[in-house]
């Protein structure tokens, strides 16, 4: 569509509960380009049977005009009353695609086939809905820059039943996706500051040394449990393990190169990367932000979360 | 079921789609020539071949030979690639040709495409009803197959597409049929593609020993007659076609270039009027069958001086028409030179020919004596009435008389208007049909190919044209009741002859009698609706003041009035029903929202009238009587009548005030 036809679109209505219904004014119909060819082949069958003159050759030609006629009402109530909400939208890297899930709910008593969900060019997952169920559906977006990418305008398209004509409605969603910095290529971090003894002692919550036994608690890795003990019958131990006290690291802003805003938020991700894999405890320092010691997946991502949303 | 529409086809759908193919083209055996068929049959062999075994699935170039070889194979055939014959040998090489390089959907759709116009392209051979359902079937067939692979996931049961196709069909079908009625009908063509190669039994032009003989072993109907009033007996049932005028002496014709004019004389009836109304099937040629002898001349169609109907155009789809005759006539005498032309003599004729005339001429007193006479000869020498003569290949004429003596219709026809001619009596040759079956289901008579026959018409000073039957001389029978090819008649055994006092045989003809008056029926109001069957129908429907122009804006209003009734019908059906007591709990609701306590989407109906007893404690009784209620009958078991009415009188009398 050209872009100054899109002035003069109109899109689902929201149902107030941040989703959209599709209702008959929002939605469009044109023939596809099988539903055109299919209009040339019935003039031509016309003209044959006019040419000769054979009632039964008019009446199967009507009959097919009229198969293409009532596809376009059924093209368009496939998607008539369809619901589009957001369901949920994982993080990723800049670079990588968003994979947005949406749920489309079919809230009337007969199936609606062959749904699919676009961005303008880009197609996502169709799905066949069930009566009064819903689906989700999947809208793979890629993704440039860091920060909060918000579900551009998507459209719900149909072909059903016969692929002869195209009905689809436009929505906007308020569902948007966290994007962090993309990794910058692997590098060490700053040599002179970052590694600092841990102040507090050895806590026991380190990876390296073995330190002693003690009763399993809920989230302990099953990788930690002293099998041997169980054995024993002596009830479930956990391994504790030390070695946390010279292992942390500090990831200071002020500490990179005075480079490029991007590169720097690019090199602490990798250095939070880093540092997770490496079960490095590590504190993030942003000019306006400062996020104390920590290790595991929330705090992982805390810390990238605030790289993609540094600046805003 | 999450996967984006996969764009390659399964081979389940394609076997189905190429079984349905062949089932396609199977009609147009019949039609087609034979290398074609062949050629069809076998690539649609190698298609299923190639199926199983994907390595014989044809490269481009075997691709390219099959098309060349196609299309050579077309021209070979028909000389021509355009036209009917040609054209339909095209389109069904293409058909196969397509399905041998199925890969993606826009393939399907292109060969489902084609299929459709091969479906249309068989009615311009056939017409007949079990081949429209037939046809139809498949015609559903191929569209379920569109359905199904618009689907994301392949249906579960192998007959739903074809009931979800049958349904969207069925609401196509008013449609079709306000198309069928109110589409201007023309009359001719739009455009010729030269001759049309297709062979109709029936009556031509031209007539010789043998070609009604040959006619007569088709029980093809040519046309079906009802009497409005009495029927005229038997042997008055002359049903007219053509008069042949010129001969040489061997065929009997009339020139093209010298056609007798336009019956100009009014008509001077002795007999009783009979009114008749013909429905004929197409004969593809220019003239109206008419019962002897036609007073008035149908629509379009003009009446020649030798009391032939003439028309324009050939009739091409089976044509209706009312008819008025007299069995007797007055008629006018022939123009000078119409009556030279009855008296012309073609070659062939023999010394012994001239010497029986004149033995004739001596021994009568006047030409109706010669005419007796003449009659005599046939009727008391051993002449004979066979459906297989000798094939006489000389002198026909000539030969039938003195040597053969054994002949049909035309041979004596033929002779008994040559010797008229050398005796100086103006004739001619009358070729047409003799008899009808009667069908007592419909009260019409039913002619037939095998009624086909051949009589002279000689002028006699007082009496006008004559018609006079050299046939019945020899064989009365023929002219009383109808001959059939499969009844015993001279040198041809019977094979297969029910006895028709039997009862099997009274039970076979009864049912016979059936399916003609439904094809009766048929003919008459499916095959034949033409222009005029238009306007009647408008007539009866009261609009007859309509002019044709507005016809369309007719058709368009129809068409929009039912395409709104399936809109309106595909939007309800999917609503799901709610219940009495939910519609009830909604009018609470308005009622609540419009004091301005609106119930939030979030919040269940016990929230809500906790909330609203908090905010309006005054409502709180009301409120809770209705909530409990309200739960009781949705969600609880206690969904008693009395419940019920409790419910909606609570809820009706429930007026709420907006400030207390």
């Amino acid at each position: 569509m050209p872009n100054w036809l899109y002035r003069f679109r109109r899109q689902a209505r929201t149902d107030g509960r941040g989703g959209v219904v599709i209702r008959p004014r929002s939605l469009y119909i044109l023939p596809t380009r099988q539903g055109i060819l299919l209009a040339l082949v019935l003039f031509l069958m016309l003209a044959g049977s006019i040419n000769y003159g054979s009632n039964l050759a008019y009446l199967v030609t009507f009959l097919l005009g009229g198969i293409w006629l009532s596809a376009i009402l059924h093209t368009w109530r496939n998607l008539l009353g369809l619901m589009i909400h957001p369901a949920q939208v994982s993080p990723v890297y800049a670079g990588q695609e968003a994979r947005f899930s949406l749920s489309v709910t079919n809230p009337s008593s007969l199936q609606r086939y062959g749904i699919s969900l676009h961005q303008k060019k880009l197609l996502g997952e169709s799905a066949d809905l069930p009566a009064e169920g819903s689906c989700l559906l999947y809208l793979p977006i890629p993704t440039v820059h860091r920060g909060r990418l918000s579900l551009p305008e998507i459209s719900l398209h149909t072909v059903f039943p016969f692929g002869l004509f195209h009905a689809w409605s436009y929505a906007r969603l308020d569902i948007s996706c966290l994007v962090y910095p993309r990794p910058a290529d692997a590098g060490n971090p700053p040599a002179d500051s970052c590694y600092t003894s841990s102040e507090d002692g050895d806590r026991g919550v380190g990876a390296d040394d073995f330190v002693g036994l003690r009763t399993y608690r809920e989230g302990d890795s099953p990788r930690h449990i002293d099998w041997k003990a169980l054995a024993r019958e002596r009830g479930l131990m956990s391994k504790q393990f030390g070695g946390d006290r010279t292992e942390r690291v500090d990831l200071d802003w002020d500490l990179l190169p005075a480079v490029d805003t991007e590169i720097r938020l690019s090199l602490l991700c990798r250095f939070i990367l880093q540092a997770e894999s490496q079960s490095i405890s590590y504190a993030l320092r942003l000019p306006d932000l400062t996020i104390p010691p920590g290790m595991g997946e929330r705090h992982k991502q805390r810390c990238l979360a605030a790289l993609a949303t540094f600046g805003e | 079921m999450h996967q984006t529409i996969d764009h390659t086809l399964t081979p389940k759908l394609q076997l189905q789609l190429y079984l349905l193919t062949g089932f396609v083209l199977v009609p147009h055996v019949q039609h087609l020539p034979l290398v074609v068929s062949f050629y069809l049959f076998t690539t649609l062999g190698l298609r299923f071949i190639s199926l199983r075994i994907p390595n014989l699935q044809p490269g481009r170039l075997l691709l390219f030979l099959l098309t060349a070889a196609g299309v050579a194979l077309i021209y070979n055939e028909h000389q021509t690639l355009m036209g009917k014959d040609a054209g339909v040998s095209l389109l069904s090489i293409m058909l196969v040709l397509k399905t041998l390089e199925v890969r993606r959907r826009r393939d399907l759709y292109v060969t489902i495409f084609i299929a459709y116009f091969v479906i249309v392209t068989q009615f311009l051979f056939d017409n007949s009803f079990l081949l429209l359902i037939y046809l139809l079937v498949l015609l559903v067939g191929h569209t379920s197959l569109l359905l199904e692979i618009n689907r994301v996931s392949p249906s579960r049961n192998f007959f739903e597409p074809y009931r979800q196709t049958f349904w969207i069909t069925l609401q196509a079908l008013p449609i079709a049929i306000i198309l069928f009625i109110l589409f201007p009908r023309l009359g001719q063509p739009l455009w010729h593609f030269g001759h049309d190669g297709s062979a109709q039994t029936g009556l031509s032009e031209r007539v010789k020993p043998g070609t009604i003989s040959q006619l007569i072993q088709s029980s093809a109907v040519a046309f079906r007659v009802t009497f409005k009033h009495e029927p005229p007996p038997p042997e008055q049932r002359y049903w007219r076609g053509l008069v042949l005028w010129d001969t040489d002496g061997v065929s009997w014709y009339t020139d093209e270039n010298n056609p007798v004019p336009i019956l100009s004389s009014s008509i001077m009836p002795t007999g009783q009027p009979v009114e008749y109304e013909v429905l004929l099937e197409p004969h593809r040629k220019t003239w109206l069958y008419a019962l002897d002898l036609p007073a008035v001349a149908p629509s379009k169609s003009k009446l020649s001086s030798d009391f032939l109907l003439h028309l324009r155009e050939p009739v091409t789809r089976p044509k209706q028409y009312d008819g008025l005759s007299f069995t007797r006539h007055l008629t006018s005498p022939p123009t000078e030179e119409l009556r030279q032309r009855a008296l012309r003599l073609g070659d062939g004729i023999t010394e012994r020919q001239r010497q029986l005339v004149s033995t004739w001429r001596a021994a009568s007193a006047s030409d109706s004596d010669l005419v007796e006479r003449a009659l005599r000869h046939f009727n008391e020498r051993e002449f004979v009435y066979t459906l297989n003569p000798p094939r006489y290949l000389k002198n026909p004429i000539d030969q039938f008389l003195f040597e053969g003596r054994e002949g049909f219709c035309e041979h004596y026809a033929t002779a008994f208007t040559q010797l008229m001619r050398l005796a100086g009596i103006p004739s001619r040759m009358v070729v047409g049909y003799q008899g009808g079956e009667y069908n007592d289901l419909g009260d019409y008579y039913t002619v037939r190919q095998y009624d086909a026959h051949a009589w002279s018409e000689v002028w006699l000073e007082g009496e006008g044209w004559k018609r006079i039957d050299p046939t019945a001389a020899v064989a009365p029978e023929r002219v009383r009741s109808a001959i059939q090819p499969s009844l015993g008649s001279v040198g041809e055994p019977a094979l297969f002859r029910i006895d028709s006092d039997s009862l099997i045989g009274s039970g076979l003809r009864q049912l016979s009698m059936l399916l003609d008056n439904s094809s009766l029926r048929w003919r008459r109001w499916v095959l034949g609706f033409g222009q005029e069957e238009q306007y009647g129908l408008m007539r009866g429907l009261g609009l007859g003041f309509l002019p044709t122009r507005q016809w369309g804006l007719l058709l368009v209003g129809l068409i929009g009035l039912v395409l709104t009734l399936i809109g309106v019908r595909l939007v309800r059906q999917g609503r799901v029903k709610q219940e009495q007591v939910q519609v009830l709990y909604q009018v609470f609701c308005r009622r609540m929202a419009a004091i301005g306590h609106p119930r939030h989407a979030h919040e269940g109906p016990l929230d809500y009238s906790v909330r609203v007893c908090r905010e309006r404690p005054d409502l709180a009784n009301p409120v809770r009587l209705i909530t409990k209620l309200y739960i009781r009958l949705r969600y609880g078991e206690h969904k008693t009548k009395n419940n019920q009415a409790a419910f909606a009188d609570q809820v009706r009398r429930f007026r709420p005030g907006r400030t207390y």
